[in-house]
């Protein structure tokens, strides 16, 4: 882990979570540092993905903490006893996070500008004239300079995503999260995603991204996390993750030789 | 507020309840039998008929599912006998009144119901050498009372409930039976506290029946 | 038949004017309490939603008729000094208020949930969430099967002259019971409630029809 006496911007320390029976987050501990890219791989169930929403308590955990910038995501203090936020706290802590989502989840009643402006009026508070700069601004960086006033089903799958991305990023968070942004995505479509992704990773934004673009991890991130039955089983940069961890850890092996044949 | 619960009242009546919801599940049994009758008939008639046709059935439903019900049955039971000479009594015309109101319901439902057969099955009828006539009777009719199964299940279920109606041509069931017993022992709250449940569990019970004849019979939509 | 009809018309159109009078309360009231009742169900917590279901299914699983019976009579028990109007009229509400928020649970179901998440992931809380992202596209899924509810209201008001609320059903009756010619005043009110629900049934298919073109 890089950077031990730098505070960490998220701080996962030993999160539990539950649905029903089933134990999917079983005790994960994770740092990630401001400008890290770090990326989550694993098979489905691992947990990988429960742990992203974790992050922005789309999900709440039972156990254990979450810390983004400081603060606790998911539980204030209380009289030395924890209870779990109530909506009003919730939504202006995950105003500082943002969060693209693999569906998209686009506002389909509203044009890629007013998809990317809503946050920026009813949350950060801005000017419609404002928030409309800033909103065009961000679209045009995805390259969407030409969409502000399309609805999103007048528009591909990629262009989608990227308004997507432009909606989160507009909203300057501290940290994003990128939850399998590219798997319900024609091939064709996959690149100018993540194009987009790596000019943000250049540029320092912090980024947490669940992601089965192994190719995409290794080019993009500081580091990679895999998880395996809801434990985080390997870390490291890119480069050990892929290969020398990769041959004394069983599990990673045939994770990753299966996705080898997925992919070729 | 003083009012003390007594319920023998309403058990040394119980007997109008009991006849009353017997005689409210025949009304709605007889309504929508002769309904079924009525529906099926214009549905089967209209489809693919020609424009008039199709007009005729058309004004029928939108009359009756834009008149409230209470009128309808005034105007059967009071309104036609004025003019038509003739008269019959109260449960009769009620009933007829019921099935014409279930027919224009139930049209709807059949057409849609002969729409959805799958195209496949009346052609494989038709590769085997099946007459029209064979045909709609062995194959459309069959398919299709699966399919408009739940919707069939749901209009006897509501009409059940209209059934309440004739009350007010002194039909003596289960609402005229709660009516009588209330100007007779001004037990409210009790007369209610019995019939209502009366009614939820009849409904329930036909629905969970439904249920049951959906899960063996039905065809459920892809 | 058109002699009749014309004397009796003046009587059955204040009886009409009560009908729609009893209607538009009764809609109002059915839409701001269903559409509360409606979030109530898809959002709220079991100890909300519960109650809710509860109370609804009772309601719904009831005739009206046996509803208004019930509510009229009893509500002068409670000791509570309220006038027939308005007891009549908060029968037929409680009828419609269930049916109501079933028309807006479904609507508001209908909506992907991955919608909301997006609401909560930039920021926006739970009434700005309702307001600018599950309201809006709900609505398309609501209003035409909210439109058959209130014909279903204005249908529902005849039952309110069993009462003695003086509605085009009743004035119907009391008219008959001078003149003694019963159909041509069936026939008349039969065309006046025809006219409206027509009306509005129509209003409803037509917006059925324009939103069935936005694509899933």
């Amino acid at each position: 882990m890089s950077g031990n006496d730098r505070v960490s911007l998220v701080q996962v320390r030993g999160l539990t979570k539950a649905f029903g029976t089933n134990q999917v987050l079983k005790g994960v501990d994770l740092d990630v540092s401001k400008g890290e890219v770090v990326s989550i791989i694993g098979a489905s169930g691992s947990g990988k993905t429960t742990l992203l929403r974790c992050v922005n308590v789309l999900e709440t955990y039972d156990g254990g903490s979450i810390q983004v910038d400081g603060v606790e995501v998911g539980y204030a203090e209380a009289n030395g006893r924890r209870r779990p936020r109530r909506e009003r706290e919730l939504a202006r802590i995950r105003a500082d996070i943002g969060m693209v989502f693999q569906l998209f989840n686009l506002f389909p009643h509203l044009t890629a500008r007013d998809n990317v402006m809503l946050g920026l009026c009813k949350v950060r508070g801005m000017g419609r004239r404002q928030a409309r700069e800033v909103a065009e601004q961000w679209l045009a960086r995805v390259g969407l300079g030409d969409k502000f006033d399309s609805l999103p089903i007048e528009l591909s799958g990629g262009q989608q995503q990227r308004v997507g991305i432009a909606r989160a990023v507009a909203m300057s968070p501290k940290v994003l999260l990128l939850d399998e942004i590219t798997s319900a995505l024609d091939p064709e479509l996959v690149g100018e995603v993540l194009t987009v992704v790596r000019e943000l990773a250049h540029e320092g934004m912090t980024m947490i991204l669940v992601t089965h673009e192994m190719s995409f991890a290794r080019d993009v991130s500081s580091r990679v996390v895999f998880m395996d039955a809801g434990r985080v089983a390997v870390e490291g940069p890119p480069r050990e993750v892929f290969s020398a961890q990769a041959q004394t850890n069983e599990r990673l092996r045939n994770f990753l030789a299966r996705i080898e044949l997925k992919q070729v | 507020m003083q009012y003390h619960l007594n319920f023998n009242l309403v058990w040394k009546y119980f007997d109008k309840l009991a006849w009353g919801w017997v005689l409210s599940l025949e009304l709605a049994v007889v309504g929508i039998a002769i309904g079924i009758v009525i529906g099926l008939g214009l549905a089967t008639l209209s489809h693919g008929a020609g424009r008039i046709v199709r007009t005729v059935v058309a004004a029928y439903v939108e009359f009756i599912r834009n008149v409230p019900l209470l009128l309808l049955v005034y105007l059967v039971f009071y309104g036609i006998p004025s003019v038509g000479g003739f008269a019959y009594d109260a449960t009769t015309s009620f009933v007829l009144t019921l099935a014409v109101y279930a027919g224009a319901y139930l049209v709807e439902v059949f057409r849609a119901g002969l729409d959805a057969i799958p195209k496949g099955l009346i052609d494989a009828g038709r590769a085997i050498g099946l007459t029209p006539m064979q045909l709609g009777l062995s194959v459309r009719v069959p398919t299709m009372i699966r399919i408009v199964l739940p919707s069939l299940g749901n209009a006897f279920i509501s009409l059940f409930k209209d059934t309440s109606l004739a009350t007010v041509l002194a039909v003596p069931e289960l609402t005229y039976g709660a009516n009588w017993i209330y100007t007779n022992t001004f037990r409210i709250v009790e007369v209610y506290a019995v019939v209502a449940p009366m009614y939820l569990a009849t409904g329930y019970v036909l629905l969970l029946g439904l249920r049951l004849l959906e899960r063996r019979f039905a065809i459920r939509r892809r | 038949m058109i002699d009749v009809m014309l004397k009796g018309l003046p009587f059955l159109w204040q009886g009409l004017l009560v009908t729609l009078e009893v209607s538009a309360i009764v809609v109002t009231i059915a839409l701001l309490a269903g559409v509360v009742l409606g979030v109530g169900l898809s959002y709220g917590s079991p100890w909300i939603a519960w109650p809710i279901r509860l109370m609804s299914d009772f309601v719904r699983g009831l005739p009206l008729l046996v509803l208004i019976f019930s509510i009229f009579y009893m509500l002068p028990l409670t000791g509570w000094q309220i006038s027939n109007f308005w007891s009549a009229i908060a029968a037929l509400a409680v009828f419609e208020t269930a049916h109501v928020s079933e028309v807006a649970r479904g609507a508001i179901q209908s909506i992907h949930p991955g919608q909301n998440e997006a609401g909560k992931a930039i920021g926006l809380t739970f009434s700005q969430r309702m307001l600018y992202v599950v309201f809006p596209q709900a609505l398309r899924r609501f209003l035409p099967p909210w439109i058959n509810t209130v014909v279903d209201t204005v249908k529902g008001s005849s039952l309110l002259a069993l009462v003695g609320i003086v509605d085009l059903m009743l004035s119907i009756q009391q008219v008959i019971g001078r003149t003694f010619k019963p159909m041509p005043m069936y026939v008349l009110g039969a065309l006046m409630y025809f006219a409206i629900n027509y009306t509005l049934s129509q209003i409803s298919r037509r917006l059925e029809a324009r939103f069935a073109y936005v694509r899933e």
